[in-house]
């Protein structure tokens, strides 16, 4: 049964590499290139998974029900995972696919996150992070909160979508120059041609969905979830407690199996060593991120793209403060420079 | 005038970021050619070159995960 995740992982994997599915970029680009592609893209998957979902557990395949909002570690944990993730250059499974591709940067920030967020569940910061979670506010499900059916919620959500994507797609587009083609046919699909990031999400969304029920089944009641299985990875291998395997380690590994074998077959995958500064930006981002995924109780994919899907508070409070962090670690890290630089050559000139 | 820019092992979102500074320099006509690695890049600088109008001269992937693209400034 654990087996499904593996298989759950790879696909996703795979399709995030060869869709260059990337959150961080997308938050990033919201910020400084005004490009909202890659959020209306999350804003998809969001939307079949939640109407999967909640398909699934109207027909009785699985229960779920969402618990208390602990408002302040989600607030402040994704707004330090948002810091994390500009810093890592890449989120979570961001970071797991990249680490497929061969970036050694991404080894080095993997290694961090997982460690942080060990730290933060069995480790000595174990109790301040069970401490700052206690406060909570209610429940969790923005449903219940106003004594609604969750429906009341996704459809108009879906709606909302279907008007973004209408809108999007009547756009003139820009003709995107591209690599000639060397495959055909069916190769030519999977391992070189551009994907379309509408048409990735939805793969996503689809993904998701199936994760829910086959995760169930092996007793784990969520879908897609990164950070306590990478964790889990670290604290399996330190206490030999074979209790921290289950879907979700199986599901990280399948991450950067998928993404490994989508760049190779691409001519993607090449170790690639960063400079000095890159490997200290990248292990300082996975500390933030490990840090504030485990506050938070998830990363871009557990309550960006999860939580929000199942209508939780958490989910949407947590996405907006993680768009919020990225914005202001990408204001220090990618546009002060940029003014500096720019401030620098005109005294120069001048 | 060509200026060649080498940006290999530099991770999202830095080669588009460098090859904007780089592209500030030129004059119309010039050409800009950028060695890149990473993979979004593959992605990203021919979609900005695409929106801000210069023509893409070439574009090829020299290996495993190394690309070359020439850009003409409008």
């Amino acid at each position: 049964m654990l087996l499904t995740g593996i298989i759950c992982g790879v696909l996703l994997g795979f399709v995030m590499q060869r869709g260059r599915f990337c959150l961080t970029g997308g938050f990033r680009d919201m910020y400084i290139a005004k490009d909202n592609r890659m959020f209306y893209a999350l804003l998809i998957a969001i939307a079949v998974q939640s109407v999967g979902v909640f398909a699934l557990i109207g027909a009785g395949v699985f229960e779920y029900s969402a618990g208390q909002l602990p408002i302040l570690a989600v607030v402040i944990g994704s707004f330090i995972f948002g810091i994390g993730i500009i810093l890592s250059g890449g989120c979570a499974t961001g970071t797991w696919y990249r680490a497929g591709e061969g970036l050694i940067g991404s080894w080095i920030a993997l290694a961090m996150y997982m460690l942080m967020s060990a730290i933060m569940r069995t480790g000595p910061l174990g109790s301040f992070t069970t401490a700052a979670r206690e406060p909570v506010i209610g429940t969790d499900s923005i449903a219940d909160t106003f004594g609604i059916n969750v429906w009341f919620l996704v459809v108009p959500f879906v709606a909302l979508v279907a008007f973004i994507v209408y809108r999007e797609l009547k756009k003139p587009k820009v003709k995107i120059p591209q690599l000639k083609p060397k495959k055909t046919g069916l190769a030519h699909i999977l391992f070189e041609k551009r994907w379309n990031p509408f048409v990735t999400a939805v793969l996503i969304g689809l993904i998701a969905t199936a994760a829910w029920p086959l995760s169930a089944a092996t007793g784990r009641v969520f879908g897609l979830g990164i950070t306590a299985p990478s964790a889990n990875i670290l604290q399996f291998l330190v206490s030999g407690d074979i209790d921290f395997i289950n879907w979700g380690v199986f599901l990280v590994l399948g991450i950067f199996l998928g993404s490994f074998f989508g760049a190779k077959m691409s001519g993607e995958f090449r170790l690639r060593v960063p400079d000095t500064k890159t490997c200290v930006r990248s292990a300082s981002g996975g500390l933030l991120m490990g840090f504030g995924a485990s506050l938070a109780g998830g990363c871009s994919i557990g309550n960006g793209l999860v939580m929000t899907a199942m209508m939780t508070w958490s989910g949407w409070i947590a996405l907006v403060f993680m768009i919020l962090g990225t914005w202001t670690a990408s204001y220090f890290v990618f546009v002060r420079p940029a003014k500096q630089r720019a401030a620098a050559s005109t005294a120069v000139t001048a | 005038m060509k200026k060649t820019l080498e940006v290999l092992g530099m991770v999202c979102p830095f080669p588009l970021i460098e090859a904007k500074e780089a592209m500030k320099d030129l004059s119309s006509g010039d050409e800009l050619e950028v060695q890149f690695d990473c993979t979004q890049g593959t992605e990203s600088i021919p979609r900005w070159a695409a929106e801000e109008g210069h023509e893409v001269v070439e574009y090829e992937q020299l290996g495993e995960a190394a690309w070359t693209i020439t850009v003409k400034k409008k």
